[in-house]
């Protein structure tokens, strides 16, 4: 009967395991993904990448239907400036945290519609930094490391969203 | 002791297996109580935000990662029809109109979450590059042989087959962005594409 309770001792064991590796997953994906886009592409500069097909592996699910930039970012050494022109078609910037979170996000849809033209600029702080000491639109980040990902519409012609991202940038704040 | 140790440690890896296989069973088969269920197809209104759960956050982790909160955009995923798991040998039929949302589109993603390989190189249809029907219906046919009309072509996942561990072969998702009062606040009776199986081989 020895192996009768090692048996149901993995059981239990693997079963509540699964909950443990659910919570260590988020970070552990997110931790992956930095990494590898860190030693690919550096942090702190926003990256365009093509548009998606068979060969792009680096994040699950990627929409044909969408172009994407990324900057991988790190707030140790002070604060962020992202800056994007914001097209008519669809277009967002949306904020991740090291556990996967979609914190914070600016669009052009809804009760938006009005930066449709105009260059989004946005300063990314962190959570020990104090918003009023920055000007304009702050967006204060929960973890020191994390992503930002812009997203713009890849449906008919592409070119005003292209160009839109292909003149974004992610770049450390300058000193006021 | 030392005999002991060994059992101990043979123990150990075989719970961290059974753990593995154990999660990624539950959140292949979207086993998750934060999943809302319309029709066959699957949704959560908690992605991307901070109350979802930590099952919910691991089929972000695996099966979605950086995908937004729902204001921005909704998915609605399926993967199996009235319980049966999508089937490469299978030819299916994906029924729709217009949907209330900035766009929409649907994307057929092997089991291992990426862009299935395909020689057309069609992945997925939009509600701009649709052929519709006089009535703005349109119809599209999932199958891997090539189909009259609006063809989306399905095939082998990319990686490799020994490390599947769904029961579905590819599975369909439907991006709602900018989606309307309907999605937002009752997802399960919003109106969605409809797909039956047509045939198997």
């Amino acid at each position: 009967m020895k192996w009768l309770k090692w048996l149901l001792g993995i059981a239990a064991f693997a079963w509540a395991g699964q909950y443990v590796l659910a919570l260590l997953l988020p970070n552990l994906a997110m931790e992956t993904l930095y990494l590898l886009g860190d030693e690919r592409y550096g942090h702190n500069q926003l990256v365009v990448a093509p548009v998606p097909d068979e060969n792009s592996r680096q994040v699950v699910r990627p929409s044909p239907d969408l172009l994407y930039a990324s900057c991988l970012y790190n707030l140790q050494d002070g604060a962020l400036t992202i800056e994007a022109p914001v097209p008519e078609r669809y277009w967002s910037m949306q904020f991740y945290q090291m556990n996967t979170d979609n914190y914070a996000g600016i669009t052009n849809q809804r009760d938006e519609r009005d930066r449709v033209g105009t260059i989004a600029k946005v300063t990314l702080i962190s959570a020990d930094q104090s918003p009023e000491d920055y000007e304009g639109e702050v967006i204060q980040s929960p973890t020191s490391r994390g992503i930002v990902l812009l997203r713009a519409s890849a449906i008919g012609d592409r070119t005003e969203q292209q160009a839109a991202l292909d003149a974004s940038s992610c770049s450390p704040t300058a000193p006021s | 002791m030392l005999k002991n140790l060994s059992k101990l440690t043979a123990a150990a890896i075989i719970t961290i297996v059974l753990s593995a296989v154990l999660l990624a069973r539950t959140i292949g088969a979207g086993l998750n109580e934060m999943n809302l269920q319309n029709g066959d197809w699957v949704t959560s209104t908690a992605t991307g935000t901070k109350d979802a759960n930590i099952m919910l956050k691991a089929t972000v982790a695996l099966g979605g990662l950086l995908a937004s909160a729902k204001k921005d955009s909704m998915y609605y995923r399926l993967s199996t029809i009235a319980g049966e798991p999508l089937r490469l040998n299978c030819r299916y039929r994906i029924e729709g109109t217009d949907y209330d949302a900035n766009w929409w589109s649907v994307t057929a993603y092997g089991w291992d979450n990426y862009l299935i390989p395909n020689s057309p190189r069609r992945y997925s249809f939009n509600n701009e590059n649709l052929v519709r029907n006089g009535d703005g219906s349109w119809v599209i046919t999932v199958a891997e042989t090539e189909q009259p009309g609006n063809w989306l072509p399905i095939g082998p996942a990319g990686a490799p087959a020994w490390r599947k561990l769904t029961n579905h072969d590819f599975d369909l998702l439907l991006r709602l962005y900018t989606p309307g009062e309907a999605y937002l606040n009752t997802p399960l009776s919003a109106p969605l594409p409809r797909v039956t199986r047509e045939a198997c081989q």
